[in-house]
Order: C-alpha cells, then sequence, then structure tokens
C-alpha cells in the first residue's frame, strides 16, 4: 500500500523541552490509524507540525509522497486538539469560512451540518454552543469538502456517551467508504475499536508501530505445565510444533507461557498435545488488558 | 481572500462602531472646529472653504487614525486568540495569503476613512462654503491620497505589532507608546536630517496643521519633508512592516 503519510526521523524541540524525538512513521492509504499514547506524548506536536502549523526542528514530513503544501493540506480534513471558530459568527458562517479556505463548494455545509446533528442550530453564535456542540461542529468543518484524508486529534474529546459512540460510527463509515484517518487519542479502547494500525508514542518518542491486531491485541497468555517427572524441554519442543501456539516461552521452573492464534482454544491446544503424547498437569489462562500491554509497550 | 474577510468583518458589531465612531467624530470635529480661536480670531467659514476645506479635514481626521489601527489590531489579535489564523493554515490556507488577507482588510478601512472625509468634506463644502460640487470635488485628490499614505502606513504599522504580540491590549498599548513616547525619545537623540525619516514624523507630515504656515512664518522652517517627498518614505514603510508580518508568519509555530 502507498504511504499517505511519511514521517521520517522528525525531532520537535521547544526551549526546554524535546515534545518529539527522531520519530518515524507511515500512514498506509485506506488505513485507520491509531497514534497513541499518554497526554504530552508528541502526538498533537506531531499532527501539529504535519499540518504546517508547528515547524520542525528535525526530520521531513511527505504527504503523499511529496513535500506538504497548502495544496495539499487541502486534501485533508483535520480536527487538531481545540475546535477553533469566531464566536461571535453562526455555526453556518463558521463553514462557511473553512469552505473558502478549503476551497470547496458550499453546498456540502446543509450535509456537513446534518450529518453531525446540528442543522437545527446553524443559526446560533458558536459562543453560545458546549464542548461537545463545537467539537462536533469541529468535525463538520474537518468533513467539508470530502477529503481523502481525515486526521482527528482526540475526536471525542468532550462528547456524551451517544456522541463517542456516534463519531466511532462515522470513523468507521468514513473508513469503510475507503478514505485514510489519523486518529490521535490516548484512550486505548477508542483505538482498538476503530484502527486498523497504530504507533505507540511516549515522551516524543515511537515506542511501537503496526498492525492494531499486532501490537495492541488483548490476548490471554496460556501457561502449561507438565507433571513433574517429564522433562521441561519436552513441552517447549511440543508446542513449538503447534501450529497455533505463538510466542512460546519456557520459565526456569518448566512452565510454559505462550498466546493462541485467533479462533483457537486452550481446549484444542491440550488436545494437540495429548496426541503428542504429552499429558498436563497443569493448563491455565492468565487475562492481560489493554492497559497492562499498553503500559508495558511505554515501559520497555 | 477578501470574500473571507468580509464574511468575518460584515458580522463583527466592534468593527461597526469603530467605524461609524470615526465617521461620527469627524464629522462632529468639523461642524464644531468653525468656532476655534486661533490668534484671537475665530477660525468660521476659513475652514471650510477652498481651497483649504480637505487639507483642514485630513488634518483633522489623522486625529482619528488610531481608531481604524485599534481595530485592525483587535481583526488580528483575535484571530490569534481565537486559533482561527492556526486553523485556516490546516485548512489550507498558505501563512502568505492570511497576510495578504489582512493587508486587503487594512486597505478596507483606509477606504472606509477616505470615504468618511470624502461625504463630510464635501457636505461642509456645499453647506457652509457656497462652493459647487465639482470644485470642492477637483480640490479633493492630493490632500485625500496624501491622507490614505499616511493611513497605510499607520495600519501596516498596527498590524506588524499585532503580529508581534498576538493580544490586543498590550498592541495598543505598544502602539500608543511608540507613537506618543519611544518614537519622541529617539528624536531627541537624532540629528533633523536623520529623524525626519522616522515613521511617525514622516507620516505626520502628510496630514500638515492648517497653522504649520503660520508657524513656519513665526520660526523659520521645520526641517520636516513636505508632504510630497514624505509619500514614498510612508509607502515604503508600509510594505516593510507588511512584509515584516509576512517574515514573522512565516518563522513562528502557530
Amino acid at each position: 500500500m502507498p504511504a499517505i503519510l511519511d514521517i521520517e526521523h522528525l525531532t520537535k524541540r521547544y526551549a526546554r523541552t524535546t515534545a518529539v524525538q527522531d520519530l518515524s512513521l507511515s500512514v498506509p492509504a485506506g488505513s485507520v490509524f491509531g497514534l497513541l499514547g499518554p497526554n504530552g506524548s508528541g502526538k498533537t506536536t506531531t499532527l501539529g507540525i504535519a499540518l504546517g502549523v508547528l515547524h520542525a526542528s528535525g526530520g521531513t514530513v511527505r504527504w503523499f509522497g511529496a513535500a506538504p503544501t497548502a495544496a495539499s493540506r487541502r486534501r485533508v480534513g483535520s480536527l487538531l486538539e481545540t475546535p477553533n471558530f469566531f464566536p461571535y459568527l453562526s455555526a453556518r458562517q463558521n463553514l462557511q469560512i473553512s469552505a473558502d479556505t478549503k476551497r470547496t463548494s458550499p453546498a456540502g455545509i446543509a450535509r456537513a451540518l446534518e450529518l453531525v446533528d446540528l442543522a437545527g442550530r446553524q443559526h446560533e453564535p458558536v459562543r453560545g454552543f458546549s464542548l461537545g456542540m463545537k467539537q462536533r461542529l469541529a468535525l463538520a468543518a474537518a468533513l467539508l469538502g470530502e477529503p481523502e484524508v481525515l486526521v482527528l486529534d482526540e475526536p471525542t474529546n468532550g462528547l456524551d456517551p451517544q456522541g463517542i459512540a456516534d463519531v466511532r460510527g462515522l470513523i468507521q463509515r468514513l473508513a469503510a467508504e475507503g478514505r485514510t484517518i489519523i486518529l490521535a487519542s490516548h484512550l486505548l479502547d477508542e483505538v482498538q475499536k476503530v484502527c486498523t494500525h497504530a504507533a505507540v508514542l511516549h515522551q516524543g518518542r515511537l515506542r511501537a508501530a503496526g498492525a492494531v491486531s499486532d501490537i495492541l491485541a488483548a490476548t490471554d497468555r496460556v501457561h502449561l505445565r507438565l507433571a513433574p517427572d517429564a522433562a521441561p524441554q519436552q513441552l517447549h519442543q511440543a508446542l513449538l510444533a503447534v501450529p497455533f501456539a505463538q510466542s512460546v516461552q519456557l520459565a526456569p521452573d518448566g512452565t510454559c507461557t505462550l498466546t493462541l492464534a485467533p479462533g483457537h482454544s486452550p481446549a484444542e491446544l491440550n488436545r494437540a498435545l495429548f496426541a503428542q503424547g504429552l499429558v498436563l498437569a497443569h493448563l491455565s489462562t492468565e487475562r492481560r488488558s489493554l492497559e497492562t500491554q499498553f503500559l508495558q509497550i511505554i515501559n520497555n | 481572500m477578501f470574500r473571507t474577510e468580509l464574511r468575518k468583518l460584515l458580522p463583527y458589531r466592534t468593527a461597526w462602531i469603530i467605524l461609524l465612531l470615526f465617521t461620527a467624530l469627524l464629522a462632529a470635529t468639523a461642524a464644531g472646529a468653525g468656532g476655534v480661536n486661533v490668534n484671537g480670531q475665530q477660525l468660521g467659514q476659513a475652514l471650510y472653504a477652498l481651497p483649504g476645506l480637505w487639507t483642514n479635514l485630513v488634518y483633522l481626521a489623522s486625529y482619528f487614525s488610531l481608531l481604524p489601527a485599534f481595530l485592525l489590531i483587535m481583526l488580528i489579535t483575535d484571530e490569534f486568540q481565537y486559533r482561527t489564523l492556526r486553523q485556516q493554515v490546516i485548512d489550507g490556507a498558505s501563512r502568505e495569503q492570511l497576510v495578504l488577507d489582512k493587508l486587503l482588510v487594512a486597505l478596507l478601512l483606509s477606504g472606509w476613512a477616505l470615504l468618511s472625509v470624502l461625504a463630510v468634506g464635501l457636505y461642509f463644502g456645499l453647506t457652509r462654503s457656497g462652493a459647487n460640487a465639482a470644485d470642492i470635488l477637483a480640490a479633493a485628490p492630493r490632500p485625500l491620497l496624501l491622507y490614505a499614505a499616511q493611513l497605510l502606513g499607520y495600519l501596516a504599522l498596527a498590524a506588524l505589532l499585532a503580529v508581534l504580540i498576538r493580544r490586543s491590549t498590550p498592541t495598543i498599548v505598544a502602539l500608543l507608546l511608540y507613537v506618543w513616547v519611544l518614537e519622541r525619545l529617539i528624536r531627541y537623540f537624532l540629528p533633523d536630517e536623520i529623524d525626519r525619516f522616522l515613521p511617525m514624523k514622516a507620516l505626520d507630515i502628510l496630514t500638515p496643521s492648517p497653522f504649520a504656515q503660520t508657524l513656519d512664518t513665526v520660526l523659520g522652517p521645520s526641517g520636516a519633508l513636505l508632504p510630497g517627498e514624505a509619500v514614498p518614505v510612508a509607502l515604503g514603510y508600509a510594505v516593510l512592516f507588511w512584509l515584516l508580518s509576512a517574515l514573522l508568519l512565516r518563522i513562528r509555530d502557530l
């Protein structure tokens, strides 16, 4: 898949801090790419540089295979950090300004307002809007002109549970239409529920990147042990031969741990080992939360 | 884009208040100035008579040039405050376009000020000097163009300070400090042949005081530039200030 956004060795230094350090990542076309990390990890700074509002101290950004320009930014619909509007103008007037800047037809304004459920309040000044309403208006602005790429920085900020569900549904619908979506979030389950790919940032550095199923799957770990009189190495060898046993590890006490490929159960594993003439004395599963995995990634 | 700037400006109530205040103050001052006593004599009808009408009027208007400058400062600093400049860059505007947009706003504000002077001058010229409209309008271009150059210089300085400081109140204070205090201090240390090229001195000379001629007779020539000479200096400053604004916006994070 060609890359929509390519970031190489990106660094952003402020007077006393380094917000992003030597960050390289690539967003494949058609992916829902999660930029995951705790507050202050450098997500917004990275996107701010990619979208031309911050200057990098080092490194390069390429959109659509070329150096970024104002024209390339017009192909991207973005909601970065906070919704930014003229408070004395109405929702519709603000979207007209967005449409002018994006050089898109104002004909899409009505549809965008409908999509975020603000059509009924489009003539009210934005200063009277709640944070959630402003956030929805910012989403409408990002959707104007039906851009091929969407950059959404904490898009569910300030939304109520229904609003959060709606935004997630919207992201999934847009992704199904083939658009590339870059989603920055500190919410693990948000990234896991909607993203195909993810990069984990911590203190401005990239800690992990790849398919979400690889780096953030809430896989359970299976623990196995043979009877004390059996040779532990025998179990380890047998497990390596089981095709659905993954990341097999042998502990010093003879216990083996592993994860199962999707669609396989511990019962199947037990059967496979029994077929090889091995009888287990212990089999248990350890449930690992997303949080545990995330903390493990950022602490490594 | 001019259309986008109009979308921001036209519904902005404060802008209308300041612009109407400018026109009303100019009209009220022009109406009241006839009663002013100079050297024991009332200005009276002489204020409205040709050929001095327009020179007198742009001199009065120059006292209110700070109002459009304040408005431009508010329009620029508001956009930093609302982070809408940042949003426009995100949405695909270039930083140079943002500066160009504000230059168009400055031209629009100058246009309002010129139209106000024109309307007030025409009204008082017709009602109090007895001259006909054609003669009144024929005398208008030179003083009005000098006033336009002054306004463009003022507004360019206001825009530069707004881009530099980014908050309205400190920017307005900085502008007033420069206009009223700082440049006067600098002039104190500079010889006349250099200080006449300082921004405020060059701008002020574009709308000379109606009493300047009398003063020159009494005190001798002031050493300042002639209005015609000050035009390229004023426009040069305007270009320089707008280029510096563009440079600042280009190198800074938004």
